[in-house]
């Protein structure tokens, strides 16, 4: 569960945040739809305990982003904007330090990589240094290794972002799968075509504040447009930013 | 202190696999004592040279002083015609220096008066000042064969003109004599230090946020603090093996290397040196790393971490550079300088000298501290959310 209230953050005169707040219960797909530069990466930074907001507060599981950072982390699983991994190390290395720095071991440790490496399909490019690995392929390592301590909270940001309709299917794929595992998913994009295909619960950002929030249902009815993608063009008031 | 292993052995195997960093890192290593062998060899052979080399002297007026000329051919000197204007020719670095016999040297030497000769030399030309010298020497031995004859032929001893009789006992031991070269030995030791971990603090730092793998990491559950210091022990092993490196090469050259052959002497540091002057080194390893990682953390690529971290050697190396020409007396005040007190350290202990422990404490205890101050600031800099960014 991720609650965010108010938040503002500033960067000498950007204003990136304006009061942003949302929840993102247990149970369900939350999507941050807005356009390039709407606020969605620094709201989720914020979550990520890696920015201090300016105002307002943002909590994990009940536990505050500002003053349990730790808790916050343990809690989280992130595919944060910048998602490198390191070439000099295998898929399963790369997997496996995250699973240390979480404090896990030996068997637990390696029976739950082996169960990501399955789930993820990558059982041939398990054990092959990551250099050289296609977007794809480096895509499923920095999800194996956000999901490797079985977080109850998963952050992703533009996940599809340079993948081919193959892999994003895929990642598709898992993002259901682990919404029916119970866990709260939040998830942002500037697709409306993928919010709308996999979101129960959308918010809608735009110029640092939130424009619209509820169901794909909810939506459509306060809009009054049938199309979803129309939906979200007369939420925000332009289509500039957003993709098809 | 598990988080901290968990950094610690993954960068560890993650740079041990970056061959090239590896393999030019401690390539590095081996350049100061190249150079110090090159100066070695080459310096040694220019000197004997210069000494076994008959002396070319050129002189004007030669036929009024035949006496002279013939002692001068006699000692190894291949007398030549002086050129025409004899002050400008050496001015102008043509020759080394010239002898100007004048005319009225023959009628002075007869006549028991003391016969006037010139020597131009150029005291500003250093090369050209060993030929001046020898010059000067063979008309001074000259000047004293005949005066000593001609007491003789008075009937009285030369000795008689000596009044005091100066001996000159020179201390230094075959070792002191080629100090010029040990004593930059400690110059390029802490090149080694400042070189042995710097490709690996850059890259888990600058490196990492190049690469977009430092936001993840961030995100792990760890505190800062732990992963600044698990970065740096990581790095502490490289800078090590360098050093080691540099000493196991400055020992070759120094006890294996037949350096006698080029400088009539031969150097030696015995074991026990090389494993004090490792464990004086490590102190400044600390250093070295944190003073890198503060760079590090605000640089945005590794290249321009990497252009920084280049220049951070000389700091340390400028002291070093002026002990090696002009020896200074180790002092307390010295060993509190972080790198400082150290050349000193090294630079006694490789001429054989006691070292004052109170000066190995001090000089050890000032750097930690320093360190510590640094890698205090490296975590402050770690916390900040810029980190995630680099400076602007």
């Amino acid at each position: 569960m991720i609650t965010v209230h108010n938040l503002h953050k500033a960067f000498g005169d950007v204003h990136a945040l304006r009061g942003v707040s949302f929840d993102a219960p247990d149970g369900l797909i939350t999507g941050l739809l807005g356009p390039n530069g709407a606020g969605k990466t620094t709201t989720l930074r914020v979550l990520y305990t890696l920015l201090t907001p300016d105002e307002g507060e943002a909590t994990v599981d009940g536990f505050n982003v500002l003053t349990r950072p730790l808790e916050v982390q343990r809690r989280i699983g992130a595919l944060p904007d910048a998602r490198g991994i390191y070439p000099r190390l295998t898929a399963r290395e790369n997997i496996r330090y995250y699973g240390r720095l979480h404090g896990l071991e030996n068997a637990v440790l390696e029976t739950r990589i082996d169960a990501l490496i399955r789930l993820l399909d990558m059982q041939e490019i398990a054990d092959r240094r990551t250099d050289g690995f296609s977007t794809g392929e480096r895509l499923k390592v920095a999800i194996a290794r956000a999901m490797v301590h079985d977080p109850p909270n998963v952050l992703l940001d533009e996940p599809t972002n340079g993948l081919d309709v193959m892999s994003t299917r895929a990642v598709r794929d898992v993002i259901r799968r682990l919404r029916d595992e119970g866990k709260s998913v939040l998830f942002s994009s500037h697709i409306m075509q993928e919010v709308a295909a996999l979101c129960d619960h959308i918010v809608i950002i735009a110029k640092g504040r939130v424009v619209g929030a509820g169901s794909p249902a909810e939506l459509r009815r306060t809009t009054g447009k049938e199309d979803l993608e129309d939906a979200f063009v007369s939420v925000i008031g332009t289509e500039e930013g957003l993709e098809r | 202190m598990k988080p901290i292993a968990v950094v610690f052995t993954k960068e560890l195997i993650d740079n041990l696999r970056d061959r090239r960093s590896v393999i030019s890192t401690f390539g590095y290593a081996l350049l100061g004592p190249g150079m110090i062998l090159l100066m070695i060899v080459v310096l040694g052979s220019m000197f004997r040279e210069a000494t076994e080399r008959p002396l070319e002297l050129p002189i004007a007026g030669r036929e009024y002083a035949p006496a002279l000329v013939h002692f001068l051919e006699q000692n190894n000197a291949v007398l030549v015609d002086a050129p025409g204007d004899p002050h400008d020719a050496v001015r102008q670095g043509d020759v080394d220096v010239v002898l100007i016999i004048p005319k009225d040297f023959g009628e002075d030497f007869s006549a028991g008066r003391p016969a006037p000769v010139q020597i131009v030399g150029d005291s500003s030309r250093t090369s050209a000042m060993q030929n001046v010298r020898r010059a000067q020497n063979l008309v001074r031995q000259y000047s004293q064969q005949i005066g000593a004859l001609r007491l003789l032929a008075r009937g009285i001893s030369p000795t008689i003109i000596t009044a005091v009789s100066v001996e000159e006992v020179d201390v230094s031991t075959p070792q002191s004599q080629a100090f010029v070269f040990l004593n930059m030995l400690p110059y390029f030791l802490v090149m080694a230090v400042f070189l042995g971990g710097a490709a690996v603090i850059i890259d888990t730092t600058a490196g990492e946020r190049e690469r977009n793998s430092l936001e993840p990491l961030l995100i792990s559950p760890i505190e800062r603090w732990k992963l600044v210091v698990g970065k740096l022990l990581a790095s502490l092993p490289f800078s090590m093996i360098t050093v080691w490196i540099s000493l196991g090469a400055f020992a070759l050259v120094f006890n294996v290397f037949p350096i006698e052959r080029y400088m009539g002497m031969q150097l030696s540091v015995d074991g026990g040196a090389l494993v004090s002057i490792f464990l004086i080194c490590l102190p400044m390893v600390l250093l070295a790393g944190a003073l890198q990682m503060i760079i590090a953390t605000f640089t945005r690529t590794f290249k321009e971490a990497q252009s920084y971290v280049n220049w951070l050697p000389l700091i340390p190396a400028l002291p070093g550079m002026v002990l090696a020409f002009l020896p200074v007396k180790a002092t307390i005040g010295a060993m509190l300088i972080p790198t400082y007190g150290q050349q000193m350290l090294i630079n006694q202990l490789i001429r054989g000298e006691l070292v004052n422990p109170l000066h190995v404490v001090v000089s050890t205890v000032a750097t930690l501290v320093s360190s510590a101050l640094l890698v205090i600031i490296a975590i402050r800099l770690y916390s900040r959310e810029d980190i995630l960014f680099g400076r602007k």
